[in-house]
């Protein structure tokens, strides 16, 4: 390996030594602060470390990862929606007392597999990175261990993950059976050479879909989203919804971009099979859900259903649509779950309806971040979310993606009414008992202004998104 | 030039201050943040101003885009500002009215509960109307056209504890969205034909695609007037305006008459090549106007409350504009939109300083003999007063009007009709302003004064005092000099009235003298009939057909109880009949149809990791079975 290739690398390099600081750390120095404050140090060296990186890319690192504007652009969202995660990790954790110290090197080794994922460019580093990110996700999913839903969480996601990456597993072996390579440029190819799909390829496809699909929470392999963002504490439920997803989705779109994938129509009628199922699954199951949490995990599926909808549509519209959705899903989801885990009292999380009522008369900037972020789920104008959802409709229009289309219109439609159903309750008049629980016991400094930063980037892009797409354009024309 | 995006920025800026800091700030930081980001507003206006007269852009404009909103195919939405000579003189008068009327109202409004929330809607008003006459394209403009009527929403009903006043603002925003329905269709109807928002595009494709009298053109014109019909309060949506004066007094100076009532005509200048496609829509135009100012012309002779009379008188001159336009002059328009804001706003301040300093009393009939109690306010009233009336030679309002009546006459699109109604209009106007000042300011005493204006008051009422005179003296008639720096400023942006610069001075001159003895004639006779023979006014009054007449005026020539019978009153029996809606059991019909699809769907969460595995299993079975099926 070249110096140049170090460079690439670094923002790698920096998550991985900042996991085993923060062990070190954890083992030795237990004050939650101080790991707390290591941990977005290193967070916040790996994201500078992107600009020397940018300077090498591009460049193939090992045959497995593949450093180019594509790949960074996604490493430096995911740095910052992680980055978010551990501030409002911070003040929730802070509110739960003891052991908080492995939170943190869990946190980043997840990190580490999701930066992994978007820069992998290989079957190996694909599943490598699949792995550390899930293997710390059960860990952090169960973190809150005095909390029965936590654990129970913590188990279903292990044996679903784990059944799921069977899938994903299986179909790379098919691929690699046929073909005889494993890097997505030689494997797109071979496929090129051997002209076309064959029964092979495309079950292996339709499995790694499944085991995509899965971390996606995709309909029909959606089942567990609402158990573990329910059972999940409150920052990890950020991590699995925000970035993780946001990991796996640039995966996907790099290698199905790659692989041409998008031109085959066995595999698209998969894809709007799954984005159909997703959009009417999770809009369906929301609509009289009274958990929030619950609400919120319902929600992210209808809005991966969304996102398939730009992966269909052909060419770099589809992709800058994609990516340009992501950015803003990641944001708006952080949100919601940074204001929930700000309120969550000590012994369990504030995912009842009830905790909401009134609270923007109760905690005015709260409940506004908390409204914003509903209003951009819904897709209202002003807020990131409506962009994105305009141009995955515009990128559906321009392919044609009429049935696509109607249905992401009608599903808009439902999703109104459970969005607005809480945002209802956030400005009705607060009720007696919960003027009297009127805190934020989860609520710090950092949490406070990462919420602050985040809130004020779902307006800016709502308002002004042509700095961003300038800069997805680069990174998509990159692929 | 560059700064230009401060104009509008600063009023927004100052909203945002004053919404979120809420209670936290106190009155006087209100003040500063409400007075001072209007008034800086107006400093950097004048800038700009001081440098679009100095050095002229190249073009007839200057443009400033900030950024493209977003950018798909035809619809790129730009966040972009268009400066030429038109819209210097409405951000001048915007501006520099608006911070006038703010200083007044830091001392009106000063008891008021609500002061920081009345500062936030006023900033936000003018931030809002400063992006609609600023506006490069159709969806920017439409930002500040709603934003306006959100704003004039809100203040109408500003004390919203008393349901007269909450009614007030329903009816203000009701009857105006039926006017802009109708713009909103047009507006569509541009995009549609040509592809694109920018407003100088639109007109300059419509003008080489569209021949004169072409159906399109019509249509288009015919629906943008809708638009202005309704902001501008003319017939036959201007029911909304007197009840509009249900708001605190200055929110009436400022939206209610010197600038967003004024919008449509904004609107139609800006859109003037539509118009001049369709001579049948810019002859509406003109008929509206001459109707509209002749029936609140005589609407206002009848009124009792002070500032209802005020607000007929608005709507008259809002019609003389709307004549100007429809005769194709489109700068005698602006012209009278500008001295019209300064003296209306300060006839409006004058009115609020009286009615504060009387304890909150309207009625003309219960004032009385204030000239000496309230010298200053009775002056500046009085300039104001003679502007309005048209008192020749010295009046702003004077030379805005007679070249008003002088383009009727002449324009090749004028006529003696127009002229005539134009004329009898001005005889009405200095009858029932001189009935107002007899009535307010002299005669016996009749309530007692329970205060005096302090600075905040008085400072803007001499400024505008002063512009209302000195106002006009920027175009004149060829007899008295031919100024003509007003309409030679705009020419870059409005062309000339077709016919009016040919016709001879003589006539000119001859038409310049009937107006003044129709102005003077209404003065005297109204000072005759309200100083010296108030007998004979109560006698007429007591006669039948007097009593009639009066009442008839009094209630706006039952436009309200018209509309009430044709669209309240059926729609209140039809809602009461359909109480249980039959619309709605649809609607209900798919919300119980979704509610159903969820309590199956629901079924699938059981919480059993064994059937989630199950469905994972056969999500890729399915999968499988999908792509083979479809090779």
């Amino acid at each position: 390996m070249s110096s140049a290739d170090w460079i690439a690398i670094s923002p790698l390099i920096a998550v991985a030594a900042a996991a085993v600081v923060v062990m070190m750390l954890a083992a030795f120095w237990r004050r939650h602060a101080i790991v707390a404050a290591a941990s977005m140090i290193g967070l916040a060296v790996a994201l500078f470390c992107v600009l020397p990186a940018r300077s090498a890319a591009p460049r193939m690192v090992t045959g497995l990862l593949a450093i180019d504007e594509f790949g960074l652009f996604y490493v430096g969202l995911l740095l910052k929606g992680s980055l978010a995660v551990a501030a409002v990790s911070y003040g929730y954790l802070r509110a739960r007392g003891r052991d908080a110290e492995e939170y943190y090197a869990l946190l980043l080794t997840a990190t580490l597999g999701c930066v992994t994922l978007a820069v992998s460019a290989h079957f190996v580093s694909f599943f490598l990175g699949l792995e550390i990110l899930s293997v710390s996700l059960y860990a952090l999913i169960a973190y809150t261990r005095e909390r029965a839903r936590s654990i129970e969480a913590g188990i279903k996601y292990l044996v679903l993950a784990a059944g799921s990456a069977a899938f994903l597993l299986f179909g790379m072996a098919l691929l690699y059976a046929e073909y005889g390579a494993m890097g997505f440029a030689p494997l797109a190819k071979a496929l090129k050479a051997s002209g076309g799909a064959n029964v092979y390829m495309l079950a292996g496809m339709a499995l790694i879909l499944v085991g995509a699909g899965f971390k996606l929470a995709a309909a029909p392999f959606h089942l567990w989203t609402p158990d573990v963002y329910e059972g999940a504490p409150a920052p990890a439920t950020a991590f699995v919804a925000g970035v993780s997803k946001v990991a796996m989705a640039a995966l996907l779109l790099r290698f199905l971009t790659q692989l041409g994938a998008t031109d085959s129509r066995p595999i698209l009628i998969a894809l709007s099979a799954l984005a159909v199922a997703s959009m009417f699954a999770g809009n369906l199951l929301a609509l009289l859900q009274r958990n929030v949490k619950r609400i919120l995990a319902y929600s992210s599926i209808a809005h991966i259903g969304y996102l398939l909808v730009a992966f269909i549509a052909a060419g770099p519209m589809g992709a800058e649509a994609a990516t340009f959705y992501l950015a803003a899903y990641m944001i708006t989801t952080l949100i919601a779950f940074g204001v929930v885990a700000a309120l969550s009292p000590r012994d369990r999380d504030a995912d009842a309806m009830e905790d909401y009522q009134g609270l923007f008369w109760r905690r005015p900037w709260m409940g506004g971040a908390f409204v914003a972020a509903l209003l951009s789920l819904a897709g209202i104008p002003l807020t990131a979310g409506f962009i994105g959802k305009y141009f995955v409709v515009a990128s559906g229009i321009g392919s044609a993606l009429w049935a696509l289309v109607l249905i992401l219109a009608l599903n808009s439609a439902i999703g109104l009414f459970y969005y607005l159903r809480s945002v209802v309750a956030v400005y009705a008049r607060p009720g007696e008992e919960a003027k009297a629980a009127d805190r934020a016991p989860g609520f710090s400094l950092a949490g406070g202004v990462a919420l602050a930063v985040l809130g004020f980037s779902l307006i800016l892009l709502g308002v002004y998104p042509a700095p961003l797409l300038r800069l997805i354009q680069t990174a998509i024309a990159s692929l | 030039m560059s700064l230009l995006w401060l104009i509008p920025a600063l009023p927004l800026a100052g909203y945002l201050a004053l919404a979120f800091g809420g209670s936290r700030l106190s009155r006087a930081a209100a003040a500063w943040i409400g007075v001072g980001s209007v008034g800086l507003s107006a400093l950097v206006a004048l800038g700009v101003a001081a440098q679009f007269i100095g050095t002229p852009p190249a073009g007839p404009a200057f443009h400033q885009t900030l950024w493209t909103w977003m950018s798909v195919e035809d619809f790129k939405p730009a966040i972009g500002f268009y400066l030429d000579a038109m819209t210097v003189v409405f951000v001048l008068v915007v501006t520099g009215v608006g911070f006038l009327i703010h200083l007044y109202s830091v001392e009106y409004m000063a008891g008021d509960e609500g002061f920081r929330r009345f500062f936030a809607y006023m900033n936000l008003f003018v931030a809002s109307m400063l992006v609609l006459v600023m506006a490069d394209n159709l969806l920017l403009l439409y930002l500040g056209w709603e934003g306006v009527g959100l704003c004039s929403y809100l203040l109408i009903g500003f004390w919203y504890k008393d349901r007269v006043n909450g009614r007030a603002a329903q009816k203000a925003f009701i009857v105006t969205r039926v006017g802009d329905t109708a713009m909103a269709l047009g507006l569509f109807l541009l995009v549609w034909q040509f592809r694109t928002l920018d407003v100088q595009q639109l007109m300059t494709q419509a003008r080489e695609q569209w021949r004169v009298g072409a159906g399109m053109a019509t249509a288009a014109a015919a629906l943008l007037l809708g638009g202005a019909l309704g902001k501008s309060a003319q017939l036959p949506l201007q029911t909304w305006l007197p009840d509009a004066m249900a708001g605190p007094t200055p929110v009436s100076a400022l939206i209610h008459a010197a600038t967003m009532v004024t919008a449509g005509v904004y609107l139609i200048a800006r859109t003037h090549v539509l118009f001049e496609l369709a001579p049948a829509a810019q002859l509406a135009v003109a008929i509206i106007g001459a109707a509209t100012l002749l029936i609140s012309g005589f609407s206002a002779l009848a009124q009792r409350d002070i500032k209802r009379v005020l607000a007929y008188s608005t709507i008259s001159q809002i019609g003389y504009m709307f004549l100007a336009l429809g005769v194709g002059a489109w700068s005698a328009a602006v012209f009278h939109f500008m001295t019209h804001a300064f003296f209306k706003a300060l006839l409006f301040l004058g009115a609020g300083a009286v009615i504060l300093s009387l304890h909150h009393e309207q009625d003309i009939h219960k004032m009385g003999g204030l000239w000496k109690r309230l010298p200053l306010t009775f002056w500046t009233f009085l300039a104001g007063s003679a502007a309005l009336a048209g008192l020749p030679l010295i009046t702003a309002g004077f030379y805005s009007k007679d070249l008003i009546l002088w383009s009727a006459w002449s324009s090749n699109a004028g006529g003696p009709a127009l002229w005539a109604a134009g004329l009898i209009g001005a005889f009405l106007t200095a009858l029932y302003t001189t009935r107002l000042v007899c009535l307010v300011f002299f005669g016996e005493e009749k309530g007692r004064v329970a205060s005096k204006p302090g600075w905040r008051v008085s400072a803007p009422l001499a400024i505008l005092a002063a512009l209302s005179i000195v106002g006009g003296f920027v175009e004149t008639p060829r007899a008295l000099g031919g100024i003509r720096w007003f309409g030679e400023f705009l020419r870059s942006a409005l062309p000339a009235a077709p016919g009016v610069e040919e016709a001879p001075e003589r006539m000119e001159s001859a038409m310049m003298l009937i107006a003044s003895a129709a102005a003077l004639l209404g003065i005297v006779l109204a000072g005759v009939l309200y100083l010296g023979m108030p007998r004979v006014v109560e006698g007429i009054a007591k006669r039948a057909w007097g009593a009639a007449a009066q009442a008839f005026w009094l209630g706006g020539w039952g436009f309200d109880w018209l509309y009430d019978r044709l669209f309240v009153k059926p729609f209140v029996w039809a809602a009461t009949v359909n109480r249980d809606d039959f619309i709605d059991s649809a609607y209900n019909g798919v919300a119980a149809f979704f509610s159903l699809l969820h309590r199956g769907i629901i079924r699938t969460q059981t919480g059993r990791v064994r059937w989630y595995a199950a469905g994972v299993a056969l999500g890729a079975v399915a999968l499988m079975a999908i792509v083979l099926w479809v090779r």
